[in-house]
């Protein structure tokens, strides 16, 4: 009896050695871990990092495909932008028109590079999404699809808005200053960067009567983002996004402080995306390097500045505005005009901040960058009865009628076919054949140019390239 | 790139409550505003406060009951985004005494709010002439005070007139024999005559001792009722009660072969809301103990009501905080949404009526927070607002227009405090919460501000809605902008039923603005709140 444990730890161990078992060994770090985001960043974390190590986390979250280990799917929830439960379907985690319908950002944005555009098979169905689908159909006279824009250059852009909407207010509050001095009504022009966006009257009680504002919206705030011009900000639309298309949810926006649980979409995975992991998503987006002008072989030179002159002369530039002049280059991260369900300044001690590169545009006399952004970032009627096709889709977006876009930023365009806020037009020139509404004089104009003429301008457009570099390596 | 500047980003608000949603945080602010409500027996209920934009600038301003001591009128002149103050009126036609309460409302339809004033004596109405001036009408008006000892109010426009009809609630009718049990003074209905003003009172038999009324459509037929609370202290043989008032005649009863339950309570103060979302209205009635949500059970052909405050955590009968174990005295209910969340919370006055030996001594208010799940919870002692005065009026309104509302209540024998709500920061610093939307409401004729009105809200697949109303609370009024909490909407379409029983459009109107539906207009006017933005507010230049 005495001689019977030690008899067995031998025979035991001849068996294990016998079957080729070992002793386990320590599993460290991520090893197995089936989660595509390297880590949470939290607020304190992005105090702590250089924005090189900031960036280099917002690239890997965009090239994460995300899974369900992490939160991916949202079984619980629709993608509208405002929390909505939706109802238990049982549908797959995946479906093209209602989504989630990606893995990862890079995904669709990811022609020329990480942060760009996308091909047809990469559009996205998009809608108020409060029900589980809208529309059960992919016919695209009933349903709002979405080509995928490209990023870069988007901190310019986000910049550019900002500097418009405080000027926008400026002038809104300096009229109703006026108005209510004088007891009277003011009624003022709205021009920001040299874009007029219509007339506002006030009156001496502080009402205001918003029927002659031209393509923004009431409350005077730019919202340079999606093709509609519906979201003000990169963090707003990627928080938008991460549900609509992955089913990851953000902390600022679906978590306990909006809808009182931490795990909103009932994946089982709580508080998905942290307001740090968001701001490093922002920072590598608003970090993607602009597009630039790339001259083709030293023969179309003068084709190329020919075909900018002649699409200024048929009147493209009056919407498509080469340069809108920027005051300042600082990003700061979050933005002062964002809603409640992102983060906003008052959240934070204070943002963060970060100057982007704009070493290679051109200043004017006042020192202001010259962004050349070829818009001016203002909703426009661009389709008519005529020229149909651009309002080919059932759904108002976000109150703006079917038949309303914002002016496309053609920064890039050489580099992000196909074109059309629905990516169903292979060339530039089916494009601006397709132009109808307020565009109708400026694409007879163009109709009414010769073959080579209207070469020249395709030509000048096809210089606007995406740089192909990568950021956050 | 260069990194400019890297203090970054410490979130304050990060971590959640216990309860997962987050509470107003309100900061108690010295204002300018020296009043407290004195006085004997009389003064033991009101104690009321109207809250109501007097010289048009926007802001709400505020008319506070005295008891035995003069009522005060006060200007809002804070700062937009910033601290609460007020600068008290020289003393005018409104310094009276023996005020209990007030309720503004434009009496005459001519834009400028007037006042009814509840007094232990003769009722008065003051008609505003603007700037905050008003003077007495009630001989022009043909309106005889009385000498009651009058503690609810309530009115209502009936369809195609002008003005208004008037109720007037009375208390213990101090000279009757036996008095003060079992003599509660008769309630009076006061009906607008061809021309204006007002003819003789129809009395409203039986009354019992009412501290609390409101016309409101229960069952959403177009018609107005008359919901009284009362006080069963003094009643005998009596009930709460539900008046079907038509346009013309003697109003009638609802009883039991109605469906309408018995229900025998301290009733204080009325609230109204829909908060089970079935599009009527449910009426939260402040008492002593348990505080009940009178909730519409079978559908809107009888007025059969059941209570759900237990179910969803309102009953609030209890100190939650200073260690008395006794049973609360609720006096002022008000629905609004403090933290902007998009679900209605609950505020409840709280103090004891005098020395009563039963009920708590240390009796702190009440903030209950509604939750996703309809549920209530109580966060009086997190959102900073627990003092042990006897309350009695009160009102939430945003008085510094940055979209939080704020709190201002009237105390027995101790100063009136304001608290201004400074979401999740500080004084200093505060942090906005949800996304708000505060609107009012403009049609021709003398119901200018659409009192029957209700308003829908749509707000991703959610309709939030909201009767306009005059009445109801504890003695105290308000008439001004009605906020909406939207949580993470940034758009709204509104809608409007106006009181004769059209629908208006759609009109969609972006949140965190204030903003005006006229009706005929396919747009909202927004509103700009006077002076540079600052605080909360999103009219700042970046950087």
């Amino acid at each position: 009896m005495k001689h019977r444990l030690p008899c067995t730890l031998v025979v035991a161990s001849t068996l294990c050695l016998a079957l080729g078992f070992e002793s386990r060994a320590e599993v460290d770090g991520p090893f197995g871990m089936e989660n595509a985001m390297p880590k949470h960043l939290s607020q304190q974390d992005i105090e702590r990092l250089s924005i090189n190590d900031l960036v280099a986390h917002g690239r890997a979250l965009f090239l994460a495909k995300f899974t369900a280990a992490e939160g991916a799917g949202r079984p619980g929830a629709t993608g509208a932008i405002v929390p909505t439960a939706a109802e238990p379907t049982g549908a797959s985690m995946f479906m093209r028109t209602a989504g989630a319908d990606s893995n990862a950002c890079r995904g669709c944005h990811n022609d020329p590079i990480t942060g760009g555009a996308g091909e047809f098979v990469a559009n996205a169905f998009v809608s108020e999404g409060f029900s589980d689908a809208d529309f059960d159909t992919v016919d695209p006279q009933f349903s709002n699809e979405r080509g995928t824009p490209a990023l870069n250059g988007s901190g310019l852009v986000e910049l550019l808005a900002r500097e418009m909407t405080r000027d926008l207010r400026a002038i809104r509050r300096v009229a109703a200053a006026k108005a209510r001095k004088t007891g009277g009504t003011v009624r003022v022009a709205l021009r920001a960067k040299g874009v007029s966006f219509g007339h506002l009257s006030l009156h001496g009680d502080g009402f205001m009567d918003v029927f002659e504002l031209e393509g923004v919206d009431q409350d005077l705030l730019i919202r340079p983002f999606s093709q509609k011009g519906v979201f003000t900000s990169l963090r707003q639309f990627s928080v938008n996004a991460l549900n609509a298309h992955h089913g990851i949810e953000a902390v600022e926006r679906f978590g306990a402080q909006h809808t009182d649980t931490p795990d909103f979409d009932q994946d089982g995975v709580n508080d998905e995306m942290s307001a740090g992991d968001v701001t490093a998503l922002v920072a590598f987006q608003a970090l993607l390097p602009a597009p630039v002008s790339v001259m083709p072989d030293k023969a179309n030179h003068a084709a190329v500045e020919q075909g900018r002159k002649l699409f200024e002369g048929v009147g493209c530039a009056t919407c498509h505005v080469p340069e809108l002049a920027l005051d300042s280059s600082v990003f700061s991260e979050p933005g002062p005009y964002n809603p409640a369900g992102n983060l906003r300044l008052n959240d934070v001690a204070a943002p963060l901040s970060f100057d982007i590169d704009v070493s290679f545009l051109a200043r004017d006399d006042q020192g202001r960058v010259l962004v050349p952004v070829f818009s001016d970032f203002k909703r426009h009627v661009i389709a008519d009865a005529e020229r149909p096709h651009f309002a080919n889709e059932l759904l108002a977006q976000r109150f703006v009628n079917r038949d309303e876009f914002l002016t496309p930023r053609l920064w890039g365009v050489g580099s992000t076919a196909p074109y059309g806020h629905r990516g169903d037009l292979t060339t530039l020139s089916e494009a601006i054949s397709h132009h109808g509404g307020e565009a109708t004089a400026s694409r007879r104009a163009f109709e009414a140019l010769d073959n080579m003429d209207r070469r020249r301008i395709i030509g000048f457009l096809q210089t606007l390239r995406i740089p192909v570099t990568e950021v956050g390596l | 790139m260069k990194r400019m500047l890297f203090a970054a980003a410490i979130a304050i608000f990060t971590v959640s409550s216990a309860h997962g949603f987050e509470t107003a945080r309100y900061i108690a602010e010295q204002t300018g505003i020296d009043h407290a409500y004195e006085g004997g027996w009389e003064f033991f209920v009101g104690g009321g406060v109207a809250t109501f934009d007097c010289d048009g600038d926007g802001r709400e301003d505020l008319y506070l009951a005295g008891g035995d001591k003069p009522a005060g009128l006060y200007r809002n002149v804070s700062t937009v985004g910033g601290a609460l103050k007020f600068v008290k009126l020289a003393d005018g036609a409104l310094s009276l005494k023996n005020v209990t309460g007030a309720y503004p409302l434009d009496i005459d339809g001519d834009g400028q709010l007037d006042l009814a004033v509840l007094r232990v004596g003769e009722n008065k109405l003051f008609r505003g002439l603007g700037g905050c001036r008003f003077e007495a009408t009630n001989t022009a008006w043909n309106f005889d005070g009385g000498v009651d000892w009058t503690t609810a109010f309530t009115a209502r426009w009936d369809k195609g007139e002008d003005w208004p009809t008037l109720f007037f609630g009375n208390y213990v009718d101090r000279a009757a024999p036996g008095s003060p049990f079992g003599t509660c003074a008769t309630n009076q209905l006061w009906r607008p005559q061809t021309g204006g003003g007002f003819g003789h009172a129809q009395a409203l038999q039986p009354s019992y001792c009412t501290l609390s009324a409101l016309f409101s459509d229960w069952n959403r037929n177009g018609v107005a009722d008359l919901r009284l609370t009362n006080d069963r202290q003094y009643y005998r043989g009596g009930q709460d009660q539900l008046w079907q008032v038509a346009a013309t005649g003697e109003p009638s009863l609802y009883g039991r072969k109605d469906g309408w339950r018995k229900l025998s309570i301290w009733g204080m103060g009325i609230a109204s809301h829909d908060v089970t979302g079935d599009g009527y209205p449910d009426y939260v009635l402040a008492s002593m103990g348990d505080n009940k949500l009178r909730t519409l059970s079978k559908g809107p052909t009888r007025p059969v009501y059941g209570d759900e405050a237990g179910k969803r955590g309102m009953t609030s009968h209890r100190p939650y905080v200073g260690g008395d174990i006794l049973p609360s005295t609720g006096w002022h209910p008000e629905f609004k949404d403090v933290n902007n969340d998009g679900f209605v919370d609950l505020f409840i006055s709280k103090g004891n009526v005098e020395a009563m030996k039963d009920f708590a001594a240390k009796d702190p208010n009440s903030l209950l927070m509604g939750q996703a799940d309809g549920s209530f919870t109580q966060v009086g002692e997190t959102a900073g607002i627990v003092t042990y005065a006897k309350a009695r009026g009160a009102s939430l309104a945003d008085f510094n227009l940055d979209g939080l509302p704020d709190l201002v209540v009237v105390n027995r024998n101790a100063p009136v405090e304001v608290w201004r709500n400074v979401g999740l920061g500080t004084a200093a610093r505060p942090v906005a919460m949800g996304n708000w939307l505060q609107l009012k409401l403009l049609q021709d004729g003398g119901n200018r501000n659409a009192v029957g009105a209700w308003i829908e809200v749509r707000i991703g697949n959610r309709t939030l809605t909201r009767e306009v109303t005059v009445g109801g609370g504890h003695a105290s009024g308000h008439h001004g902008w009605l906020h909406f909490g939207v949580g993470t909407a940034e758009r709204a379409r509104v809608r409007v039923r106006w009181p004769d029983g059209e629908w208006g459009p759609w009109v969609r109107v972006y949140t965190n603005q204030f903003a005006r539906v006229v009706r005929g207009a396919a747009q909202a006017q927004p509103w700009l709140p006077p002076g540079q933005q600052t605080g909360l507010l999103t009219d700042l230049p970046p950087g």
